[in-house]
């Protein structure tokens, strides 16, 4: 039960400031110093973790400052109620714990040391950064002294701050009408959240309403998309939260504080929704026609329209670019719904999140020549098909030829068109769910077509986890499956020849086919990249709006409160769709219902310094910066501090709350305050990262000399030349900086390393004093062999003095 | 479209051309005097190397030597772009402009057997030349002075049905640097179209090769001519003549064309001719003295006599 007794084994007596006695009730022994300047350290002996190797003793007698009190166990429950006494009985104002790591303990302590502000505590690493790396009492006793020490002059500048709590406005804008968007509205209206969708389509429902069947790996079955999907369009329509704005797309976006200002436009379609019921008499009298894109353009459908039979909104729309206004349909409207006069209207959006799920394109065919499409009648796309086996689709569901009507008695499928291919115009990704879709439609075919067979030209079948079952399902029925990328498709004799080589058998092959069906490749869509250009949302590589991070952020994107879901953010069927949506819209509402509170550090701009130049936001990597109306403003929710920004302010009007200047210089100076004559110090500057490797060290007994002393900082952007000078003047030996590589700050990371680098040498230090280390948490002994050639070297050149 | 010069041009001299089409070279001088287009013509210029190097008979490091010597040439005489008549040359030439920028070590290594040869004064600094600024091949000239000729052609190419095939080496080796793109390249087509010809849309194996293969012709030969065969019997009866722009497919498909014919017993009549030949012709070139059809091994005159003056 060692965390319950408080070292009362120390005696009394061993108090060296004369009566600053443990007895916190003895409200008399308070210390006529003002108030603001009052330090007390808590020592803690760590059960023997830190006394075995640090004379506590002699670090207390050691210790400047207003109060000084070691316990055996200072994170025990016991010592909450200590240390908060001693705070409020010795009217201490600022407190420093000489302890274990902050990475573990700081907030434990700072909610002990509460009526104090949490800020105005400081912990100073004795155990994984002196106790555990150094095994001789003689060296590491007058090392937790320096630390120690260095831990009061820090905390004598600390400021008291105030969490920053960012509200975000209780709406969300969802761009796309797809199973994505619609999945993430539904998520977010039935928690309260307003919701306003906005398709650029006249109607929403996406991809899935076209694609007739979906495959279901646990049934070992083919259901009916749109009967999936039309209830869920219903609640969506029906819902009270959610308001659809088709055949709009956004003009341009502004950031503030709490929401987004979103100026959309509205392209008129000649009809007033409100009053159109539908009836579908327009149609008739429609002189024009043109290909149906709901039917892949195999059907021709009039400029005023509805786009399928369950389209929602339940509205007629005119085709603007095609019709005529011969004024037909208006003298047939009944409604008077129709009116050429309307006009496409501007309208703006306040919306606390916004939601990307514009979903994909399909890859353009004819930049494959070799394989024919729109040079030959019957070789056609996976969705063109799609809508062929669809019972709502031009055929009613037949499997015909395009070119004849005839049911084929082979078809050939190709994969990976457009997918998986280096060379120019190609992607380099797959596409992830064509072996699937591939699947599905063989397995339609051979279900209610058994006379025609199917051929798989693939180059790997990717079937994962459950799909693997369906794969057996398909191929159960009767399937042949070539491994081999086609190389063309030509006409023989009026038959379709795909030639391939079996890359099994080795064996080139001519396959005379009745119909070719390509495997379109998922490409990122048009929209979206333009969506992404007036968000400020980053891409990818292949043209995707890019998550924050694959792993842990895969529904975030890189502006805070803006979310990617669906084939938006990469190629996906609709099960992750579906699942990225949901995630999507969890984060949305975790915004809204947390109140979510920014800690410091975090930078923030004086706004009467600004000069507007930008310079802040175009080297912040977590944008967190913006414009807000005429004033740069940071989202304290984005920004993590790492005060890239403050450095490249021509102004200084940036400052960075939590670990400010006056912090900064006490420290260094503290840490190097009792360096003895001949002896070698390093300042090493270490980020949460490299904090937390140097904290394994300890965890792993590892040892390294005892010059090594530890600043923690938010990122090595926060240190300016001015720091380096300070440090050096004051008597380091040598500066390490190391810090995890974040992707986002590669940019602002080099140019930090060069800038001061160039500083050094122009001040003809010698580059070698100054070291950049790229830090991984699980490469502690890494970090631990730099600071042991950084003290070897040093300690060279040291003893050629 | 990348920047196309018409001014400071050496013509760079090619061995296939000159010893099989010499009416290339000459077609393409004549449509370059017409146009006012400056350029010279160094005779201290050497080989490329390619056939050899395609052949594995030079190493880089020797091809490349050649390159600075030739570019030394170049740019003493203030032609710095380099236009080639065979696609060989133009990635030849590149790829080794990129080697000399990128690898300091290859550089020095090449200086150095410059200056053994007495050639210091030829030494390559990085950055002499640029492989996509510097370096271009003869159909982008005429591609990008294609409305300037279009006028001047007096020839009625409209009853001729023409299929074009690209070079391996043009789109293939640096695919970015292909005008019209590399995957399906209509750089060809696109510029028959505009001298009036009926130009056949798409062909089966339109973008195969012609089967030279380099070293393949000889040491794969059935392979070779099997594969030259297919693009000969793909358009048996639909083209009349095949438009090409490098003298090594030129010269695969129009002298193995006989040979093709002899082994199906049948006429093919299809005629070859680069592009730079076909413009000029349209330009009033004589068919002998400046295309040179009777070094081409299927008679050219059977066409001519098809093609009427405007």
């Amino acid at each position: 039960m060692s965390t319950n007794s408080k070292t009362l084994q120390i005696t009394p007596d061993a108090d060296n400031k004369g009566q600053k006695t443990r007895d916190y009730k003895n409200k008399a022994k308070k210390s006529t110093k003002t108030a603001g300047e009052k330090v007390g350290v808590f020592i803690c002996r760590c059960g023997g973790n830190i006394s075995d190797k640090v004379d506590i003793e002699k670090l207390k007698s050691s210790i400047n400052a207003d109060f000084v009190e070691d316990y055996e166990n200072l994170c025990s429950l016991n010592c909450r109620r200590h240390i908060r006494e001693e705070v409020i009985d010795q009217n201490l104002d600022r407190v420093v714990i000489a302890a274990c790591s902050p990475l573990t303990h700081l907030r434990t302590f700072q909610n002990y040391a509460d009526p104090l502000n949490p800020y105005m505590v400081e912990m100073v690493n004795i155990r994984e950064q002196c106790s555990w790396v150094h095994s001789d009492m003689e060296k590491a006793t007058p090392k937790a002294i320096g630390l120690t020490q260095a831990g009061v002059e820090k905390v004598k500048k600390a400021r008291p701050l105030k969490k920053i709590i960012s509200r975000t406005e209780k709406s969300a804008a969802i761009f796309g009408g797809g199973i994505s968007g619609i999945t993430a509205a539904l998520s977010l209206a039935n928690q309260g959240l307003k919701v306003t969708i906005i398709e650029k389509n006249p109607t929403i429902g996406g991809n899935m309403v076209k694609i007739g069947k979906v495959f279901s790996p646990e049934k070992l079955a083919e259901e009916c998309s749109l009967c999936i999907l039309n209830p869920i369009i219903n609640d969506v329509v029906n819902h009270k939260n959610i308001h659809i704005m088709t055949k709009t797309h956004l003009l341009r976006a502004g950031r503030r504080s709490s929401y987004f200002n979103l100026i959309l436009e509205k392209d008129t379609s000649f009809v007033h929704e409100d009053r159109c019921i539908a009836c579908g008499n327009c149609v008739d009298v429609c002189p024009v026609e043109v290909p149906d894109e709901w039917n892949q353009k195999m059907t021709m459908r009039k400029a005023i329209y509805k786009p399928f039979s369950q389209a929602v909104p339940d509205v007629y729309t005119i085709d603007v670019e095609n019709c005529i206004k011969c004024g037909k349909c208006q003298k047939e409207c009944n409604m008077n719904a129709i009116d050429f006069s309307l006009k496409s209207e501007v309208i703006s959006l306040k919306a606390g999140s916004v939601i990307i799920a514009t979903g994909h394109e399909s890859f353009d065919l004819t930049k494959r020549p070799e394989y024919g499409y729109e040079r030959f009648d019957d070789v056609i796309s996976q969705m063109d098909l799609a809508r062929i086996l669809g019972v709502n689709g031009p055929t009613l569901g037949k499997l015909q030829k395009i070119s004849d009507g005839k049911v084929p008695k082979r078809v050939v499928m190709i994969q990976c068109t457009g997918s998986r291919d280096e060379k120019t115009d190609g992607k380099r990704y797959c596409s992830k769910v064509c072996c699937m879709v591939a699947l599905k439609h063989a397995s339609i075919i051979r279900e209610k077509f058994p006379e025609t067979e199917v051929v798989i030209c693939y180059t790997d079948l990717r079937t994962p986890g459950m799909y693997e079952n369906y794969l057996r399902y398909v191929q159960d029925k009767g399937i042949q499956l070539i491994r081999g990328r086609p190389g063309e498709v030509s006409r023989r004799n009026g038959q379709l020849v795909v030639r391939v080589e079996d890359t099994l058998q080795r064996k080139p092959l001519e396959i005379e086919t009745d119909m070719v069906v390509l495997s379109e490749a998922i490409e990122p869509s048009q929209g979206t990249m333009d969506l992404a250009k007036k968000l400020n949302v980053g891409l990818s590589q292949d043209l995707f709006i890019k998550e924050k991070h694959s792993k842990i952020k895969p529904a975030n994107t890189d502006v805070e409160r803006i979310f990617v879901c669906g084939t938006a953010q990469g190629p996906k069927d609709i099960t992750d769709s579906v699942s990225q949506a949901n995630a999507a819209a969890a984060k949305v509402s975790e915004q809204i219902k947390c109140g979510t509170e920014a800690e410091p550090p975090v930078a923030i701009i004086k706004t009467s310094r600004c000069s507007h130049c930008g310079k802040c936001r175009e080297i912040c990597g977590f944008k967190a910066v913006y414009q807000d109306e005429e004033f740069m403003s940071i989202d304290p929710m984005a920004c993590r501090g790492c005060g890239a920004c403050a450095g490249v302010c021509p102004e200084d009007a940036i400052e960075i709350k939590g670990l400010n200047d006056q912090e900064l210089y006490a420290q260094i100076e503290g840490l190097l305050a009792d360096k003895k004559e001949g002896e070698v110090r390093i300042l090493t500057f270490l980020d949460n990262v490299g904090y937390t490797a140097a904290d394994t060290i300890g965890n792993n007994r590892l040892t390294y000399p005892e010059a090594i002393r530890i600043i923690k900082i938010p990122s090595i952007n926060r240190i300016m030349p001015e720091h380096i000078m300070f440090a050096f003047n004051h008597g380091a030996d040598g500066i390490l900086m190391a810090e995890y590589p974040d992707e986002c700050m590669l940019e602002a990371h080099k140019a930090k390393i060069k800038e001061l680098s160039e500083f050094v040498a122009s001040k003809g230090i010698p580059a070698d004093r100054l070291r950049f280390y790229k830090a991984y948490a699980p490469h502690y002994r890494g970090l631990a062999k730099q600071f042991e050639d950084f003290y070897k070297d040093l300690s060279a050149v040291e003893a050629t003095k | 479209m990348k920047n196309i010069p018409d001014k400071n041009i050496l013509l760079f001299k090619s061995c296939m051309v000159n010893v099989e089409y010499p009416g290339v070279e000459s077609s393409t001088k004549y449509i370059f005097d017409k146009l006012g287009i400056e350029y010279a013509i160094d005779p201290k210029q050497s080989c490329c190397t390619g056939l050899g190097f395609y052949y594995d008979l030079f190493d880089q490091v020797s091809t490349s030597a050649l390159a600075v010597r030739n570019i030394a040439l170049a740019r003493k005489s203030g032609h710095e772009n380099i236009v080639t008549l065979c696609s060989t040359c133009y990635a030849i030439l590149k790829k080794s402009i990129n080697l000399l920028n990128s690898n300091e070590k290859a550089r020095d290594e090449i200086n150095g057997i410059l200056e053994r040869a007495g050639l210091s004064d030829m030494k390559y600094n990085e950055g002499d030349l640029s492989s996509e600024n510097n370096v271009f091949h003869m159909v982008e000239i005429l591609y990008s002075k294609v409305d300037e000729i279009a006028p001047l052609i007096k020839k009625d190419f409209s009853d001729i049905r023409i299929a074009s095939h690209h070079a391996c080496h043009y789109c293939k080796v640096y695919p970015d640097h292909a005008i019209t793109g590399a995957r399906n390249p209509m750089i060809l087509d696109e510029m028959a179209k505009a001298f009036g010809g009926n130009v056949v849309d798409w062909y089966d194996f339109k973008k195969a090769t012609c089967g030279a293969g380099f070293s393949q012709r000889f040491a794969n030969r059935d392979l070779s001519v099997s594969a030259t065969a297919d693009k000969l019997l793909a358009l048996e009866g639909e083209a009349d003549m095949l438009l090409h722009m490098c003298p090594n497919c030129q010269m695969q498909l129009d002298r193995y064309q006989p040979v093709v014919e002899k082994e199906i017993g049948r006429k093919l009549n299809l005629v070859h001719l680069s592009v730079a030949q076909m413009a000029a012709l349209g330009m009033g070139a004589d068919p002998y003295k400046v295309l040179g059809i009777q070094t081409h091994s299927v008679p050219v005159e059977g066409l001519l006599k098809k093609i009427k003056d405007i």
